[in-house]
This record gives structure tokens, sequence and C-alpha cells, in this order.
């Protein structure tokens, strides 16, 4: 157990230094991320001094605004680039054949990688994210009550695990089409539209939004900003957290058994 | 007979890239489908916010329709010749595959800029005609004139330069930095800009910001630019913007090449 | 035999090592008379290359500091040298890993830039990398493939002749003839991805050779290969450059191919040229020993052996002996005078083996030299 754990916490250690040696690529990545917020804030700006009255959908400007913001950090949590793409690439190379060998679990392995990934993220993007919420501080609401709060972050940490399982079983798919980066393209789509990532999804007409309540997607970034913003409460709010969960267990179980298939397909080729 | 044809291997890389796209003929069709489901969701946010909003930034629903097929126009140009090239330059440099493409008799940034053609993404392009064909007709008091035919296609093509004199030097930036995962981000959040009529950047952050993508980085002329010859009545005032568009289009086109040379040096002296 | 081969590096050491070989001290001094007369294709002079690499520190920590800060060490890839290769030669470069061979290619096609020196490969500077003598050579790199991975090579071959600006008929007919020597004829219009390693390594050939260079850079072209590909890569590279005349570098691990192509032999080690000669040279000059096997008529085999040199190997009625190479006279008229011996024979010992002797050498000096270098502070 103590050699097991071990070996993981190797594996999560040698991720996060090659994930430190390339600092150009992390200092352009943070800086940029914040660009596309800025556009909203102009964009949103004009259609409200356009609009009559000076609410869309029980938003108003500034809560448009908030609403990106906190996408932004729910998608720091729930978006996994180069997750899929990377398993893909491996299946093609046949650098795949190496956890058929060696006794390392690829979702294990791949998912502690992600979160080293994810924790060098955050030490070096905690700075600008907490600048740029200062400075945009006046477009939130106030602080949430506590329970808000406290569902607010269980739900940022759900939608960390259904982003990293969902896009893990996009990933193993490569099993089946030698080269799935289109594939992967519209997901990336779906994603970003379907996910509330685009637009607050209140503002689609009923029949769509119907569709949207059938998805995994709102998960990953409409539903915790929502939470924090006041527009789910009471018992949609547990609702939503019992629905939240059952997908990421739901594509647990799913990416296992595609590893699985996959690897019998694989190896039944002969590599 | 000293220079090679650019043409003829031109031609050549598009001819190959065919040849490849069809060998991988579902994900050809996936990507068509892909570029095109981009399409109509960008049209959804903007059909939805115009549910709310009579006009954004003066621009209104059949205007700004134009608008968007330009934003299409150009990208889908920029993804077929450039992008998967740029994408490919800082694999090229981690794999050593770039050792090849200098020792040709060819110019190394043409090579490299154009050795893949993603015919794919020349799906989007007739999708956005057909958006120009349905929006344009719709404009109030839109008149049609020799110009139009002229001038759009005309600043389409230098606005598809600027962009990939952008890529070009970022992309070089990876032979800095070893590797650039982030570049197509990067490029993402660059592009994002220039996908919205220069009218809304207004007020005290909003006119330096405008300044800046117009003055510094012009990636701003780049839609806005075709987008307003073609929606927006032919007047006197749109022509200070368009000399500077071609103005814009030399400098960036002259400066990417600097900005490439000087990557290919350090390459050159970094490496063993 | 380990404890040989130690004695030998030890008395090796014992010697001053010339940092740079002067053929001109050596017998095969005849190249560079030669050179006098043909002239050179290749000539360098004090080439040199350093690079800058980011050290690596051990350990989380120093990874999130190397964030901010960075440390780098200078790496001297290719030390000064000096080397003339005439038109026509089929010359080797051999070498430790990380010697300078490959950098050294690199920098005669131009790829790199030196840090310093000279070099003019037919009358061009690499590094200007002018069009009239890209068009005049060619790299091959083994472990590299410059061939488009999902499409036929044909369509690879096509390019190249837009590229390089081929005539149609003369790119036709290189392209069937070097195509009939690998036997690659029906491969042409497979994608590359579902070539064995072998053909592709035939088709990269290919590829490289339709502009008909005058030069040609070879790294490695048989790794990775099997015995019956290695051979007949060998073997088209002998033919072709009888048939040509152009000239060639080639580097590899296979001493085979060395000994099936070569006649010259560069050896490289930490950037510097430590041999330049014949193969069979190699063993002249880094060699101190010879190995004497003798055969006893004898019933009993003498048991003193030992006094004449080191006993490699006993299987009666015979013995191996390494002997010093410069008491073997005396030696064998001693074992003659005192033994009845059957049959005598004295050898060389393997080249491999002096090869790898040698290198191993080399990586010690080079070890210590690092060593001392660690112990004086840093500025």
């Amino acid at each position: 157990m103590v050699a097991r754990a071990l070996t993981w916490w190797t594996i999560l250690k040698i991720s996060l230094e090659e994930r430190l040696v390339y600092r150009g690529d992390f200092a352009l990545g943070t800086l940029m991320r914040f660009l596309p917020i800025v556009t909203q804030i102009f964009l949103w700006t004009a259609v409200f001094a356009a609009s009559e009255s000076g609410t869309i959908v029980g938003y108003s400007r500034n809560d448009i605004v908030a609403y990106y913001l906190l996408t932004m950090l729910a998608r720091a949590f729930s978006s996994m680039p180069g997750l899929a793409s990377g398993i893909a690439r491996q299946v093609r190379d046949g650098e795949i054949k190496k956890f058929l060998i060696q006794p390392i679990d690829l979702i294990s392995y791949l998912l502690l990688a992600r979160i080293a990934h994810k924790l060098v993220y955050y030490l070096v993007a905690a700075g600008p994210f907490a600048l740029v919420y200062y400075l945009c501080r006046s477009y939130f609401p106030g602080w949430p009550a506590t329970d808000v709060f406290a569902a607010f972050l269980l739900s940022l940490v759900l939608s960390f695990m259904l982003g990293f399982f969902l896009e893990a079983s996009m990933g193993m798919i490569a099993f089946w089409f030698l080269e799935v980066t289109s594939l992967l393209f519209v997901y990336m789509l779906f994603t970003f539209f379907f996910s509330g990532h685009m637009f607050p999804l209140d503002m689609l007409p009923d029949f769509w939004l119907t569709l949207v309540d059938y998805m995994p997607f709102k998960y990953l970034a409409y539903f915790p900003a929502a939470v924090f913003l006041g527009k789910i409460e009471g018992e949609a709010l547990y609702q939503g957290l019992l629905i939240q969960t059952a997908w990421v267990v739901f594509f647990i179980v799913s990416c296992r058994l595609l590893m699985q298939a996959g690897f019998n397909r694989y190896s039944g080729f002969g590599g | 007979m000293h220079h090679p044809s650019y043409l003829g291997v031109f031609l050549t890389f598009a001819r190959n890239s065919l040849i490849r796209d069809m060998t991988f003929r579902a994900n050809f069709l996936i990507e068509g489908i892909s570029s095109v489901s981009w399409m109509i969701m960008n049209l959804g946010f903007y059909t939805l916010v115009y549910r709310f909003t009579p006009s954004i930034a003066d621009w209104d629903k059949y205007e700004f329709f134009v608008f968007i097929s330009t934003t299409m126009f150009v990208n889908s140009l920029v993804q077929a010749f450039f992008m998967p090239n740029a994408q490919e330059l800082s694999e090229l440099v981690r794999t050593g595959g770039l050792d090849f493409a200098l020792l040709k008799p060819i110019d190394t940034q043409f090579l490299v800029s154009l050795q893949r053609v993603n015919w794919a993404s020349l799906g989007n392009f007739f999708v956005a005609l057909l958006l120009l064909a349905y929006a344009v007709p719709r404009i109030e008091g839109f008149e049609l004139s020799p110009w139009h035919f002229l001038l759009y296609p005309l600043y389409i093509v230098l606005g598809v330069f600027i962009l990939y004199s952008v890529m070009i030097a970022l992309a070089a930036t990876s032979i800095w930095l070893g590797r650039n995962q982030s570049l197509y981000d990067f490029w993402f959040y660059i592009t994002n800009f220039s996908r919205y009529p220069m009218e809304i950047y207004e007020g005290t952050w909003g006119t330096p910001l405008r300044q800046l993508f117009t003055f510094v980085v012009p990636i701003l002329v780049v839609i806005n630019v075709p987008a307003r010859i073609m929606a927006k009545p032919l007047v006197s005032d749109q022509v200070f913007l368009a000399s500077f568009a071609m103005l814009a289009t030399a400098i960036s086109l002259l400066g990417s090449r600097w900005v490439f040379k000087q990557a290919l040096l350090s390459y050159r002296s970094a490496s063993s | 035999m380990i404890k040989a081969g130690a004695k030998a590096r030890g008395q090796q050491s014992s010697k001053p090592c010339p940092s740079t070989f002067r053929p001109d001290l050596y017998p095969d001094a005849h190249w560079s008379a030669y050179n006098l007369l043909i002239m050179s294709a290749i000539k360098i002079r004090g080439l040199k290359k350093s690079y800058r690499v980011y050290r690596k520190k051990e350990g989380l920590l120093a990874s999130i500091t190397g964030l901010f800060q960075r440390d780098y060490r200078e790496v001297d890839a290719v030390k000064g040298i000096d080397l003339d290769v005439e038109q026509g030669e089929f010359v080797a470069f051999l070498g430790p890993n990380g010697a300078g061979k490959t950098t050294t290619l690199k920098l005669l096609s131009g790829v790199i830039s030196p840090t310093g020196g000279a070099a003019s490969v037919l009358g061009h500077t690499p590094w200007l990398r002018e069009n009239e003598y890209r068009r005049r050579f060619a790299l091959v790199m083994g472990q590299k493939n410059q061939l488009w991975w999902d499409l036929p090579a044909q369509e690879s071959f096509r390019l190249h002749q837009k590229i390089y600006r081929i005539d149609s008929s003369e790119f036709q007919r290189t392209r069937d003839e070097l195509v009939d020597l690998l036997e690659v004829g029906q491969l042409l219009g497979q994608p590359v991805r579902e070539l064995s390693l072998g053909e592709r390594m035939k088709m990269e050939l290919t590829a490289a050779l339709l502009h008909s260079p005058d030069v040609l850079f070879l790294d490695e072209p048989t790794i990775g290969l099997d015995v019956i590909a290695q051979h007949n890569i060998q073997k088209f590279l002998k033919h072709y450059q009888a048939m040509r005349k152009i000239t060639i570098l080639l580097t590899s691990h296979y001493m085979k191919d060395v000994a099936a192509l070569c006649r010259r032999v560069v050896i490289i080690a930490h950037g510097e040229i430590v041999y330049d000669g014949s193969l069979a040279g190699i063993v002249d000059r880094f060699s101190s020993h010879k190995v004497l096997t003798l055969h006893f008529a004898e019933e009993r085999m003498p048991s003193d052996l030992a006094r004449y040199g080191e006993v490699l190997e006993i299987v009666e009625p015979k013995a191996k002996l390494r002997v010093d190479r410069s008491s073997i006279a005396k030696v064998l008229s001693s074992v003659l005078a005192n033994h009845a011996v059957e049959d005598v024979s004295v050898e060389d010992p393997p080249l491999e083996e002096v090869i790898a002797d040698m290198f191993a050498l080399t990586a010690k000096n080079q070890a210590d030299k690092v060593a001392a270098e660690s112990l004086t502070p840093s500025p």
C-alpha cells in the first residue's frame, strides 16, 4: 500500500516538474485566459446600451459579467486541454503499450498528471485570477451565504471530475478511430456552447433549455456559476448537485469500460 | 532556374494534402461538419442576443450577419492554409524535422508556412458565402456596386495576411520556448478581439484598447474593414481605415518575416 | 578479459593523449599529401560549436524556482576540428554518443551555425545556405524521416522534384534507377507509415539522392535495421558511391558498415578528432597488444605461461595470450626455445574491442576532467 502510494507520489512529482519546465507556455497561457472576458464586457455593455430594459432573463449587465468571470473559474476546473488528444496520440504512436506492460493504471496515471497540471496552473493563475476578480469586484452581487458557497465549491470539484472523466472517455475513442482530432473539436464546440461558457443558458428558448437539462455539459460551467449567483436555490440546488454527481459516476464507469474494450481491441490487433 | 517554382511547390503541397485528407475521409467529413456547427452555434448565439436587443453598437442583425460571414471567410482561409502549419512548427522543432526544412533550396518560411493545406476548413468558406447571400439583401437601403466585388475580396485577402503574420510570429516563438502548447489558445484569444465590431470598444478602457488593436497589433482591421465595406454605406470616412489596412498588412508581413528569421537564427545557434 | 582491459587502459592513460591527431605524423600520412594534388570536397578548419542547455535541477522545489530563474550550462559539442575530405572519398565518422558527430554533419549541411572556425564544402560555406549549395548535397538521418508519413513515397518524391527543380525526364530517370537499385518498385504507392523500417530507409535514400547530390551526409543510416536490411543498404551505398564517385560522410555505430564501406575512418570523441586514418590503422595506433595463440605439442601444457603475457584462455592443447606489442618477438622466440609448439598465430585484437576500449578511455578522461572542474568553484 505504501509502495503503491509512493509510486503515485513519484508520478505526481514528475508530472509537476515536467509542467514547470515549460514556463514560457505557462506565462502566456495564464495571461491570455483573461482576454475573452474583456471583449465580453464590451459586447454586453453594447447590448445593454441598445436594449430597452435593464435586465435580460433576470441578468443585469453586471450579473452577466460576473457570470462570465465565474464560468472562467469553473472552466479552470473542468477544462482538460490536451487530455483526449494526448490519449489519442499515445494510441497512434503505440506509446499506450507501456500501460499494457507496466503495472500502472492508465486512468489513474492520467488523473494524477492532470491534478499536477491543475495544481501548477492554479499556483501560477491564482495571482492573475485574484487580481481580475478584485478589479471586477463591482460586477459581483456580493458574497453568497455560507451554505451556498459550500455548494459552489463542491460543484467546482465535481466539475473537475466530470470534465476529466468525460474527456478521458472521449480520448478512448481513439482506439477505434485513427485520427480523432476533429471529433474532439466537435466535442469542444459542444462544451463551449452547451456548458454555458458562451452565454447564460437561461437565455435559451424553452425547447433548448429542456435539452440542455438532459446533457452533462451544463455542469462544467453554467451550474457552478449559477449557484454562486443565487440563480439556483433550495430544492433545485440539491437536485442539481445530485445530478452532477450522477454524471461523474456515469463517466467514471464508461471511461473504464471504454479503456478495457480499447485495450482488448488493441492487443487483439497485435499493436 | 536558380529559384524553385514556388507555385509548383505550393500546388504539390495542396495536392499531397488532398491525397492525405482523402485517406482519412471520415475525418475530413467530421471536420467539415464541425466547422459548420461552429458557424451555426455562433449564429445561434447572436440570434439569441438579437431577441433581446435591436442592435449592437449600431450594427443591426443582418449587418452583423455580414460581419459574421466576413469572419468566416477570413478564418476559413487562415485555417485552411496557415493554421495546420503554424501548429506543426512547434512539432517540427521538437522532433528535429525543422532540420530537413532548413536543408531545402527554398525559402524556409514559405516551406513551413504552407506545406500542409487543410482542405476541410474551406467548407466554412462556402457556408459563409451562403450566409452572405442571405444577409446582404436584407440590409436596409443596401445597393450593390462594382466596388463591393473589388474591395471586399481584396480586404479579406489583406486580413488573411495580417492574421497569418500574427500567427507565424507566434509560432516562431515556439522555436525559442522549446514548445508551444498554448499557441492555439493564444491565437484564439487574440483573434477573439477581432471578431467584434470595433465600435464596441468604447470608453475609458475601450478606446485605448481599440487603438492598440488597430494601430499596434492591427487585428481589428482584419474583419472590420471588409465587413464595413460590404455592410455599411461606402462613405469617405472609411477611406482612412481602408488605406491604413493596406499599410498595416505590409508592415505585418515584413515584421513577421523578421521575427521568423530571428527565431531561425536562435535555433541555429542554440541547437547542436 | 575484464582485468586485461583494465590493465590496457591503465597503460594507455599514462601516455599523453594527443588532443588532435596529426595525420602527417603517422603512417597514413598519404591522405594529407593527396590533398595537395586533388581538390578537397570538404575542408574544415578549427570548426567549433558550443550551445547552452538548461540545467534541470532535481526535485520539485528546484523546478518551481526554475520557473523564475534558469541555470544554463555551456556545452562544447565540437571543439575546433580540422579535416579535409577529397572528392569521391567515403569517410566514416566514429565516436561514442554525444561525441559531436551529428553536430558536425549538421554544421556541414548548414542547419546550424558554428561558434567559430571555417568550413567549405564544394567551395561553399554551408551556413550561408546558398541555394546553389543546398542543391548539391543531401542529409539522411536514420532516426528521423522527412517523407510524408501518411502518403505514398512517390508523392514525397514529386515534391522533391518541385523543390529541387529537377527536370521531368531527369527526375524519372534518376528515380527509376534508384528504385531499381534499391528494389522498392512495388512499394512506391504504399503510404510510408505502412513500410518496414528498412524499406522506409530505402525510400529516404531515394528521396535524398533524387537531385543527384555531389556530397552525401549519412547519420546512422542503418540504425535499428536487421542484418539483411543493413547489408542491402551497405551494398547499395557501395555500388552507388563507386558508380557516381560522390563524396560521402557516414556516421555509424555498426563497425560492419564502416568495414564494408570506408577506407578512411575519423574518430571523434568529445568534440575532437582523435584519429584519422585507415580502419586497420586504428588497431596499430590504439592497441598496445597482440593476441598470441599457441598450439602445444607437449603432453602437458606448461604451467608458467603467465610469465610470457596475460593468459586469456586455455583450452588444451591451445592457449591464448595477450602480449605487449613491443615484446612480441622476444616472447615468441623464448616460447619456441622452451616448449614444443605445433602451431603459432599472432593476431590483432578484434576491432570492436579496440574501439570500445578507446571510447571507454576517452570517456574516463573526460569524466576525470569534469570532476576536476567541478571541484574548483565556478565564478
